[in-house]
């Protein structure tokens, strides 16, 4: 055990001594995991809400497939985007394998469905007794539909939150089209896994100490966001 | 003539199939005060989301000012408003929920005097009440803060689905006291559902019964509905909350509704002949109808509303007057079902 207790220590000597490599992984975990958490939010927030909110043909099909793509393995989405981003692939011409943008667009795919999935829970769930309330007030339909945006905030935020964390921990998309280059895309996840088949506990603790310091910060914000 | 402020043609409403209100035809004055009284399931909660334009008919139309109107109709979305039975406030503070509808119509300038005077109408101090979010509140806290929502509005129809059901006798005169003033100081047309017959024969113009979907009479009628008991072996009725029992003929099924027909008043006891029930019940209403110049009264027994047409000299001859006792008389045998 005592070799726990030592990465415990060198963790914290990496992170205090600003140690450079450790914070290259830190960096573009953050940068990429903002990319894709946010494309997957405007893209995810508005299909979540139609699908929730609109009742039309096909919805509980459309429904069972993007709950059952929340599942997607992670390594199954770097191998589909590697395929889609090699020279070789459709959009090979853009060079986006073996980047940060490459990642986050695996990461996208990965977060979307979650997005879409727990909108559309967060909007199924509202109370009805909403759209009485808003109607009776003399709502047209476009308040109605953003007063209950925003009445459903709560559910959204949280189904948020949840993609977040998927996206910053996964390593399967990272590793395959990031290819976990040093000082270019090695992420917080793949130098973890690199640094424990090394044998250096210090800086894998390290870097999971950065992932819990900040998934401990955003469920911080949200529970701030949620008193408002 | 005065344009009728709703006309109801032909309507018909179902969910799921099944047929759940019926009007023919309905007028409204404006500024009238009309009660909805029925069962749970008889229709009038639907009745106001159709009138508060939450839902479109089935089939038929409904006319405001004239103007053949449905949800998010420009014509009338600003001037008419329902407050649903169980009070629902948005995730926002008092203040934010009571402005919501201002907010709706571009008020800008004058929404924090409007919010404040609303909340006072229901017994809220803006200074205690408005900042608070919408959780902190009590039952009838909220259903107040809902209806200073509506009364911010200044609408020209308020619906109200039940709206005392449940919340305290305190909170229940507030909003009682709230909506009549509304009434008295904008001319605003009330619609109110509830179970408080006695508030209802108190405040209203016209009370329309319903029952499974349809409206039956308007008020002058007396129309007690089931659940009815078997009370000894060849018995049916009620026991009335002051121990009397009001006897019926078997009934066709224990959750029909029965018309009385009441004979006669009396301020002495008459004496009950074959299939006569005598009952004693106190006068609640006592007003003049202008088009016959005969006087009705409300006579509650037990807390059952009987509604009786009396010539002139009846009421001069028995000196009837609100609170006074005096003994009603029907026949078993003209009860009517329904």
């Amino acid at each position: 055990m005592n070799f726990l207790l030592e990465g415990f220590f060198q963790a914290f000597n990496l992170l205090l001594s600003g140690n450079a490599e450790t914070y290259s992984a830190i960096w573009a975990t953050v940068k990429v995991s903002s990319y894709s958490i946010v494309n997957s939010l405007l893209i995810g927030i508005p299909l979540g809400f139609c699908l929730g909110y609109f009742d039309f043909k096909g919805k509980k099909p459309i429904r069972t497939i993007v709950d059952t793509l929340m599942a997607l393995p992670t390594v199954f989405i770097g191998l589909i985007v590697y395929a889609f981003l090699t020279h070789r692939g459709p959009l090979g011409n853009f060079g986006l394998l073996f980047t940060l943008p490459g990642i986050a667009i695996g990461q996208t795919i990965l977060a979307l469905p979650i997005v879409i999935g727990l909108s559309a829970t967060a909007v199924e769930s509202m109370d009805k007794k909403l759209r009485i309330a808003i109607l009776s007030m003399g709502a047209n339909r476009r308040q109605l539909f953003l007063t209950s945006l925003w009445e459903s905030r709560h559910g959204i935020l949280a189904g948020s939150i949840a993609a977040y964390g998927r996206v910053m921990t996964e390593v399967g998309i990272s590793m395959m089209v990031g290819g976990n280059i040093k000082w270019h895309t090695r992420t917080i996840t793949t130098a973890i896994a690199l640094e424990t088949n090394k044998g250096q506990f210090g800086m894998g603790v390290a870097l999971g100490l950065v992932l819990l310091a900040i998934a401990f910060c955003v469920n911080l914000s949200v529970s701030f966001l949620r008193r408002r | 003539m005065t344009l009728p402020i709703y006309e109801i043609r032909s309507l018909k409403h179902f969910y799921g199939g099944k047929t759940v209100l019926e009007v023919e035809h309905l007028i409204v004055q404006p500024a009238a005060i009309i009660g909805l009284i029925g069962p749970n399931g008889s229709g009038k909660s639907t009745l106001l989301r159709l009138l508060g334009l939450i839902e479109r008919p089935g089939q038929g139309h409904i006319l405001y000012n004239g103007q053949l109107v449905e949800p998010f109709s420009d014509e009338a979305r600003f001037h008419i408003t329902l407050l649903p039975q169980e009070p629902f406030l948005m995730k926002r503070s008092v203040f934010k929920n009571v402005s919501y509808g201002l907010k709706l119509r571009g008020n800008s300038g004058d929404i924090a005097d409007r919010v404040n005077e609303a909340l006072s109408l229901v017994g809220l101090s803006s200074k205690d009440f408005a900042q608070r979010p919408w959780y902190a509140l009590s039952g009838g806290e909220a259903q107040r803060v809902a209806l200073a929502a509506r009364l911010a509005l200044k609408p020209k129809v308020l619906l109200l689905d039940e709206p005392t059901a449940s919340v305290d006798a305190g909170s229940a005169q507030l909003i009682k006291e709230a909506t009549l003033r509304a009434r008295r100081e904008l001319g605003t047309t009330l619609i109110v559902a509830s179970h408080d017959w006695q508030w209802l024969y108190e405040i209203c113009d016209e009370i329309l019964h319903l029952f499974k979907g349809r409206i039956f009479g308007s008020g002058r009628e007396t129309i007690i509905f089931g659940p009815w008991q078997r009370l000894g072996t060849k018995k049916w009725g009620k026991i009335l909350s002051d121990t009397q029992q009001l006897l019926v003929p078997p009934p066709p099924d224990p959750e029909a509704a029965a018309v009385f027909d009441i004979l006669s008043v009396s301020q002495d006891r008459p004496t009950a002949a074959g299939k006569d029930v005598v009952l004693s019940g106190t006068v609640s209403r006592l007003s003049l109808e202008r088009k016959t110049g005969r006087l009705f009264a409300t006579i509650l027994v037990g807390d059952f509303p009987f509604n009786v047409g009396l010539a002139l000299q009846q009421g001069e001859e028995h000196t009837i007057f609100p609170g006074k006792t005096i003994f009603i008389r029907y026949r078993l045998d003209q009860i009517k079902w329904i």
